[in-house]
């Protein structure tokens, strides 16, 4: 048969091994999920909290009468997103019996200037929640990462904790980007 | 999208490992044109601002400009005087603030 | 013309002949992955016990798993399609970690914690995406397996075009035993191919579009009409001390409100809210059973705030949305996933008497090679 995909007619030892095995080779395809594996298993375990809180070290917040801590999900600075700008995502751990009167965290690069722009909400368990914040560009190293807490009651609390502290790798990337301007 | 929502695709319908990846992040950026500025929002996956809550509120906390994003997912308004900011305010958690400052264009 | 279409056909699939083998394969196993895990893992089943002849409502379920799981809270819950499959309650333990566990439906009994990595999650990852990860998009993963979707969809075109007047086969089938490997291979090829073909264009038009929504998504484009996400307004939620004095929530209470809201509506899963603006929602399969549709509820107030039906969904909603179910066939039960899985078989050896023809032509062709050369060889001492 002459149709369809020829063997070619190499003479020598190489290329007659080439054309025989030139098919074979995406085999060699598996060896990715082999390779990426162990960050699957790693990224499942930070999702469901089996790693603990984040990747980062959980440092504690004072926000008014509570005891907060958070920790940086990723060890990695800010992503650029695109449209939705550079983002970081963060967890928090409420302190024991405060879940019954927080009524909500949220997070912002900067201090905020009301409740309606307190920034990011936490969304999860109170033993651990999650959120996702836009760096804005105006943000410089001089500004830190603020905590709000709304109680039940209609209570606001503000806390902060200096960038470098919960995220060196986040106030080292403001700190390159300050240089830049 | 939330890190619950991830972990239950995670369990159940993509197994997706995402965190920035799936989310569905409001945005908004505003360009200064002469006196007037012009903001587009949205949602990163495409879903439009149409209706969404957008003031114009000054560094003393008085809303200036009370809007609604419209159905071209965009609002323009005359610059106004003083230091302000604009609040993209699709509920609690779901807002985007945009400084003056970081107006696209600004005189400063 | 059919010695060029033969020519693309090999072209199409033979490189890469052993990747396509294992995409094929590791998704003919994930159709039946959770089959696999009810077989081997009797916590996954829904037993019923001796003297118990309904179900649990929600609520009683639920209370009954925080008997046994204190200080866990309910982050969703799931009641698998096929019943025969015990529902999933997902809590966010004490210590932080959240875990779903398998519960007896008839008596809340918790069976078994689900792993974060089971069986199934590890097989839908492996196929799906390689494991490679998603940072700031869809996987690379992602998109190098739902690319082979457009070489595949190419492969049943050009076999078609290759194999003219390809209904004859239907009627003659012809697989020929005992005349040597090529033959036989060359048979099965073409008899497995031409009964395919409707399974092999759904599996390739479905993975094309996950390959155009990985695209999309990445570009910010979106088809949905699921509109803004719902978040309660904070002036509508109850000022209370604590939050034990907000009245108490009722699933079945929700469940019954929704049902009122949309008659059809089935519940599959109930996600509670991630946080104090977040609703709670509702999700089951529509009359059309390959969307899903949804209720959003103030847990507050009760009340519905939002619907979305199957009427809801825009045409090409309707399309895609059915993409994925249409690729993994599990909306119809066990009886479609066993034939998803036999074509899925059918289709992974497919790609290998593919290769197989060619090896053997190939080694023919060796022989024949081999041979004019030694003769090549010989020519100058003549």
């Amino acid at each position: 048969m002459s149709a369809g995909v020829q063997r070619g007619e190499a003479r020598t030892r190489l290329g007659r091994w080439w054309q025989d095995w030139r098919f074979h080779l995406s085999a060699l395809a598996v060896l990715v999920p082999l390779a990426a594996l162990p960050r699957y298993y790693s990224d499942i375990s930070l999702f469901t909290g089996d790693a603990g809180l984040g990747s980062g070290e959980a440092k504690h917040v004072q926000v008014g009468p509570f005891d907060l801590q958070i920790a940086e999900f990723w060890l990695t600075a800010p992503i650029d997103m695109g449209v939705a700008g550079a983002r970081k995502q963060f967890s928090v751990s409420l302190c024991q019996g405060c879940e019954h009167r927080i009524r909500a965290i949220h997070a912002r690069f900067g201090k905020p200037r009301s409740l309606r722009a307190a920034g990011a909400l936490f969304s999860g368990s109170h033993v651990r929640q999650t959120a996702d914040l836009q760096v804005p560009p105006s943000v410089d190293s001089s500004d830190n990462l603020w905590l709000t807490v709304e109680e039940w009651d209609g209570t606001v609390h503000h806390g902060d904790i200096a960038v470098d502290q919960v995220s060196p790798a986040t106030a080292a990337w403001l700190a390159r980007k300050e240089k830049q301007q | 999208m939330t890190i619950r929502k991830l972990t239950f695709l995670t369990a159940t319908l993509l197994g997706a490992s995402a965190l920035p990846a799936l989310a569905h992040y409001p945005f908004c950026t505003c360009e200064a044109h002469g006196a007037d500025v012009i903001c587009t929002g949205g949602f990163s996956d495409g879903t439009s601002a149409e209706g969404v809550k957008l003031d114009v509120i000054s560094y003393e906390e008085d809303v200036l400009i009370p809007a609604k994003f419209d159905a071209s997912s965009k609002y323009s308004f005359q610059k106004p005087e003083g230091e302000f900011y604009i609040l993209f305010d699709a509920g609690p958690g779901h807002i985007v603030e945009v400084d003056w400052q970081d107006v696209e264009g600004i005189e400063q | 013309m059919a010695r060029l279409w033969l020519l693309l056909h090999g072209w199409l699939a033979l490189p890469v002949w052993a990747y396509v083998f294992f995409i094929c394969v590791t998704g003919t196993i994930a159709t039946v992955s959770h089959e696999i895990v009810w077989l081997f893992d009797p916590s996954v089943r829904a037993s019923q016990p001796a003297g118990i002849e309904e179900r649990m409502g929600a609520d009683a379920l639920i209370a009954k798993v925080m008997e046994q799981r204190p200080g866990s809270e309910m982050q969703w819950v799931s009641w698998p399609v096929e019943t025969h499959f015990a529902p999933t309650v997902f809590v966010s333990e004490p210590s932080g970690r959240g875990v779903g566990l398998y519960v007896n439906p008839y008596d809340g009994h918790v069976q078994g914690e689900a792993a974060s990595v089971g069986f199934s999650t590890f097989m839908r990852a492996l196929h799906g995406w390689l494991f490679l990860p998603w940072t700031t998009g869809y996987s690379w993963g992602w998109y190098a397996v739902a690319f082979m979707g457009i070489p595949m969809l190419g492969s049943v075109i050009t076999g078609i075009l290759v194999y003219k007047k390809f209904w004859r086969a239907y009627f003659k089938p012809r697989l020929r035993i005992g005349k040597g490997a090529r033959l036989f291979w060359g048979d099965f090829h073409r008899l497995a191919g031409i009964w395919s073909i409707p399974f092999i264009i759904i599996i390739a038009v479905s993975a094309i579009w996950f390959f155009v929504e990985a695209i999309l998504s990445d570009t910010g484009v979106t088809v949905s009409t699921a509109g803004i996400p719902t978040v309660l307004e904070r002036e509508s939620i109850p000022v209370v001390s604590q939050s034990d004095d907000l009245p108490p929530v009722s699933l079945d209470g929700m469940i019954a409100t929704a049902q009122t809201a949309h008659s059809g509506l089935r519940t599959d899963s109930i996600f509670m809210p991630g946080n104090a603006f977040d609703p709670v929602q509702i999700f089951g399969r529509g009359s059309y059973p390959l969307v899903f549709e949804s209720a959003t509820i103030d847990p507050y107030s009760g009340e519905v705030v939002k619907l979305r039906r199957v009427s809801d969904y825009s045409v090409v909603e309707l399309v895609t949305n059915s993409m994925r179910p249409l690729h993994t066939g599990d909306f119809m039960g066990l009886w479609l996933k066993v034939i998803y899985f036999s074509f899925g078989l059918l289709l992974s050896m497919m790609v290998l008497s593919g290769m197989l023809i060619w090896t053997k032509r190939t080694v023919r062709e060796t022989r024949d090679i081999l041979r004019e050369g030694r003769a090549g060889r010989l020519e100058p001492a003549e």
